[in-house]
């Protein structure tokens, strides 16, 4: 029954299984091979929720530990990746929620309204080359980390680490259509805090000429409207 | 399918960039981008924000941090 899922898994799931295994049949040494794979994406999601390094640090340690422990629960329906990730964030959001001044986000809050995207001028053709490897990171880092909490952690999830929606949505233990809300909401947000570096410079004559072509457009969407298009 | 507003366009973003939805859904909102500059920006450049974060070098755990790590579950393995 253990290995009933192993036909769909890609290879390194498989080794994945594989040292789960070990670490079950008494070799405690498998277990290391699995932190050494796995502790970049833990810490990373672990900081995506605490914003902090040391408290990442911790509820990275403690997610590993909860894992080891709890080895012989996984059930093998889901990724080991997937499994080990919703511990760590359970962790990280369990650490969040014991800070003294930690003032929850409630879904009604969010869910209103949708985010207005307010830059609307054209992004560079190769907006990388403007920026050093190490200048992008910077940038990328504190566009993420100025996100709120449940738009960053799907965001981390989906877009970073390239997590499934479904996966994601597991990870967090919120429905597809909820993540997937998030996620937009987290990209439109992300699109307009990198605009400032990414935009081409706008001069007059063009704020002119695009002020002009969305007000042609709009009236003429109106107009398509209204002939029932 | 009817003619999309903006607001809806803007509610299929990630559909459209995570290449979901129907054939007659992805051809409404090509449709309305055609004519639409201010969604052709929004949809560009968050496609353009989407290669910038994954092409961006990857997070990295502080090799400090990363021995923490292995001191402790060393313990808890050698203690099980």
């Amino acid at each position: 029954m253990q290995n009933s899922n192993r036909a769909n898994q890609a290879p390194s799931d498989q080794d994945d299984l594989t040292l789960v295994d070990r670490v079950l049949s008494g070799d405690r040494r498998g277990f290391e091979s699995l932190v050494r794979k796995h502790e970049r994406r833990v810490f990373r999601v672990a900081l995506a929720v605490l914003r902090n390094t040391e408290d990442a640090e911790e509820a990275m340690q403690d997610a590993f530990v909860k894992a080891f422990r709890h080895l012989d629960q996984f059930r093998r329906q889901a990724r080991f990746s997937t499994w080990l990730t919703r511990i760590a964030v359970n962790e990280a959001i369990e650490k969040r929620s014991t800070r003294k001044n930690y003032v929850p986000l409630g879904e009604s809050e969010t869910a209103e309204g949708q985010v207005i995207p307010k830059r609307y001028e054209p992004w560079r053709s190769n907006p990388e080359e403007l920026y050093g490897k190490q200048e992008i990171h910077r940038i990328v880092e504190e566009a993420i980390q100025s996100l709120p909490d449940i738009y960053r952690e799907a965001f981390v999830l989906r877009d970073v680490e390239g997590l499934t929606a479904e996966e994601a949505a597991e990870v967090l233990g919120i429905t597809i259509p909820a993540l997937k809300s998030r996620l937009l909401r987290a990209r439109l947000m992300m699109r307009e805090t990198l605009a400032e570096q990414f935009e081409e410079p706008a001069t007059l004559r063009t704020k002119i000429v695009h002020a002009a072509v969305d007000a042609g457009t709009a009236v003429a969407m109106r107009l398509m409207r209204a002939a029932g298009r | 399918m009817k003619t999309m507003d903006c607001k809806d366009v803007l509610a299929n973003l990630s559909c459209y960039i995570d290449g979901e939805g129907s054939r007659e859904l992805r051809q409404a909102l090509e449709e309305h981008i055609s004519r639409c500059r201010r969604c052709r920006v929004v949809f560009d450049s968050s496609g353009k924000m989407l290669k910038i974060v994954s092409d961006a070098d990857p997070f990295e755990v502080p090799l400090s941090v990363s021995a923490r790590l292995y001191s402790r579950l060393e313990k808890v393995l050698s203690e099980s």
